[in-house]
């Protein structure tokens, strides 16, 4: 089986990247194939990156409380584009405003703190139940 | 009572009681300390008294017995009138200082109306776009009264100290009266590491030629401000240990100081208002070692290598805030304990201006309640604990000089090593930086992971998901924020001379051709209400810079 790809972004002006990065890392050595796109990314690039690049799910992440405002976007962008992979969001995000995001469709909040073998699991679990569908 | 039995330890973590001796950049720490191990030790040359070189036990005399360090409180959310008012009710209840955190649109030189600033007006700071708008941030307050420190960098930062000069101006207050600080890091004052970050929006030669434009307008005009060298704090935010952290800061400003000696600067005069804003992490004894030993190398080297005969131009001044990226998610009250034993390390390291992060930053931006305890915690510290009476009292400890002799080497041939890669610009364009700042991010990971560094509630000590209370956030309400600043622009510049406005923006992009001083100019686009994003444009078009486009 070829290896799962994920697209991995930080979307509007947000620049923290220690937790994306180290995810990045986190799941090539997994296996993955990781694509990274980097900082200041619009919702169209990444969507336009992910069906491009035939990816199998979207990682991005978010520190500084952009995070409703960026996910809502990107949704709304994949719906657009008849995009269905799942989606993971990272970062610091208030527990009220990750219930909201998975009513939303967000396939899995990640906190700070998460362990390596907890992300790897969640985002194994998210892929095969989509597969599943 | 509670340790090990109570806990569930993350399967895969060590043993709770087993412990591994050496500091977090990997030092090695001996069973116990003696003579033997400080035999060099010379009181005289290595430490000298306070206030005296090499100022190892602080830049001062007399340190906090004759002033406390400042407590100073970060503030600042949507627009300038609301972040103003809160820094009236804070300045009623004890805080001294202020930093000023600014919102990412204005960070990169955007008007709030900008289509860019679409969800992000106000969140993380306060959202300036004109003269008016600093006006408003200090409403009730002199800048020769109350200091302000802005969270800024080059571009951004030319156009602030415009605006601060302006202000000053029309309150009459002699510029060289203005105290504060700018914060002056064109590299580092976003987030730390990415290169992309900082070139993203404004030509990084550009961004370094303002620094230095900077530095020159407050060196010879505002000799009470203080500008920041190095934001050591975010750069160590990225993961780097505390040796990198002393290399990365120091051969930074020491890159920064060239270049303004190149202009022209006098090195005997520009560097006295430089100061720095470092991290203070949790290993207790490394980072007051890491405080000492970077104080004396940069006493050293601006004595012996630039040639500083003014005393004021040895020694090392800072601000320090408490780790953010030691805060766990988990179990959030206890950041309150990290950042108090933080906070000590600071005033043991002799630190002149001390902020602790909120226990709720792995949940959201701080609330009001949660600045508040951490204002308190240190209020404890300054007042009750004692710390703040004799000066520099760990000095003369075997293990502490010991600590800060390694660090100060350790530092030193990292020093070495950077001034291999061509100094700091050249490691940060290069990508050689960054790459360092990556395996550290790595590396960080999977010492928690494997449990190699312990931390309390992730990978020891943990409760169940559900035991974890829920955490008050602080209400972001950045599309009336956006909406309210964009009604505010619109008049705002309907109400305007098109004609001197448009003269002014003309002489901007002109100044910048010539390579003139910016401050000067920009203060005069300001006044004729051209904006910061308008500035900003016209700074790129006289650098024919197209940018990157999101």
């Amino acid at each position: 089986m070829n290896p799962k790809r994920l697209l991995l972004a930080k979307t509007g002006l947000d620049c923290h990247d220690t937790g994306i990065i180290t995810v990045a890392q986190t799941l090539r050595e997994a296996g993955y194939e990781v694509i990274y796109l980097g900082l200041h990314n619009g919702v169209k690039e990444v969507v336009k990156a992910a069906v491009e690049e035939d990816v199998d799910g979207i990682g991005v992440s978010y520190l500084s409380g952009q995070h409703m405002t960026q996910m809502r976007r990107l949704l709304q962008a994949m719906r657009a584009e008849n995009l269905d992979v799942p989606v993971f969001c990272g970062g610091v995000i208030p527990g009220s405003d990750a219930e909201e995001l998975r009513a939303m469709g967000v396939a899995e909040v990640i906190p700070p703190g998460t362990l390596s073998k907890d992300l790897l699991g969640m985002v194994a679990r998210a892929l095969a139940s989509h597969d599943a569908r | 009572m509670t340790s090990g039995g109570a806990s569930i330890a993350a399967p895969g973590a060590r043993d709770a009681e087993e412990q591994l001796f050496e500091t977090n950049a990997g030092i090695e720490i001996a069973e116990c300390y003696g003579p033997d191990d400080i035999r060099n030790f010379n009181p005289e040359a290595d430490l000298g008294k306070p206030g005296d070189f090499p100022f190892t036990r602080g830049p001062y005399a007399g340190m906090y017995r004759t002033r406390i360090w400042t407590r100073r409180f970060q503030v600042g959310f949507g627009s300038p009138q609301e972040t103003n008012e809160r820094i009236k009710y804070l300045h009623a209840n004890g805080a001294n200082g202020f930093v000023i955190t600014i919102d990412l649109p204005t960070s990169y030189g955007f008007d709030s109306d900008a289509e860019i600033a679409d969800g992000e007006v106000g969140v993380t700071g306060v959202a300036i776009s004109t003269l008016e708008d600093m006006e408003a941030l200090y409403e009730g307050f002199g800048p020769d009264k109350v200091s302000y420190a802005l969270s800024i960098r080059p571009p951004v930062s030319t156009v602030t100290l415009a605006m601060l000069a302006c202000v000053a101006e029309k309150k009459n207050v002699a510029l060289d009266q203005v105290i504060g600080t700018q914060q002056n890091d064109p590299f580092f004052q976003m987030s730390g590491g990415p290169l992309q970050t900082i070139t993203q929006f404004f030509p990084l030669d550009g961004t370094l030629r303002l620094c230095i434009d900077n530095i020159e307008f407050i060196s010879t005009r505002m000799p009470r401000l203080n500008w920041m060298v190095t934001n050591g704090y975010n750069l160590r935010e990225t993961g780097v240990n505390a040796i990198q952290d002393g290399v990365f800061t120091l051969g930074h400003a020491f890159d920064i100081f060239r270049a303004a000696k190149v202009r022209g600067l006098d090195v005997n005069s520009f560097p006295r208002r430089a100061s720095f804003f470092l991290s203070a992490s949790i290993d207790f004894f490394e980072e007051i070692a890491k405080f000492r030993a970077m104080r004396r190398i940069y006493a050293h080297t601006m004595r012996e290598q630039f040639g500083a005969t003014n005393p004021e131009c040895w020694r090392l001044r800072f601000s320090v805030q408490t780790a953010g990226n030691t805060l766990t998610t988990q179990q959030p009250e206890v950041n309150i304990v990290r950042a108090a034993y933080e906070a000590m390390a600071a005033a043991f390291g002799g630190a002149q201006s001390i902020h602790l992060c909120s226990y709720d930053e792995g949940h959201g931006l701080p609330t009001e309640e949660s600045s508040r305890i951490a204002l308190r915690t240190q209020q404890v510290l300054a007042y009750e604990t004692g710390v703040t009476k004799t000066i520099d009292p760990l000095a003369g400890s075997y293990y502490v000089e010991a600590m800060t002799d390694r660090m100060e080497k350790e530092i030193r041939q990292g020093l070495a090593e950077l001034d291999a890669q061509g100094g700091m610009a050249e490691a940060v364009k290069s990508g050689w930086l960054e790459s360092q700042i990556n395996q550290a991010r790595y590396r960080n990971q999977q010492a928690l992971d494997s449990g190699r560094r312990p931390l309390v509630a992730v990978n020891r000590f943990t409760i169940p998901k559900e035991e974890e209370k829920p955490v008050k956030v602080h209400k972001i309400r950045a599309d009336e924020w956006g909406a309210r600043r964009a009604r505010y622009l619109a008049q705002f510049r309907a109400e305007r001379d098109p004609q001197s406005w448009s003269g002014a923006l003309a002489r901007v992009e002109q100044a910048y051709k010539t390579n003139s001083n910016m401050v000067p100019v920009i203060m005069h686009a300001l006044r004729a209400k051209a904006t910061m994003g308008e500035i900003h444009d016209a700074m790129r078009r006289a650098h024919g810079w197209e940018g990157r486009q999101v």
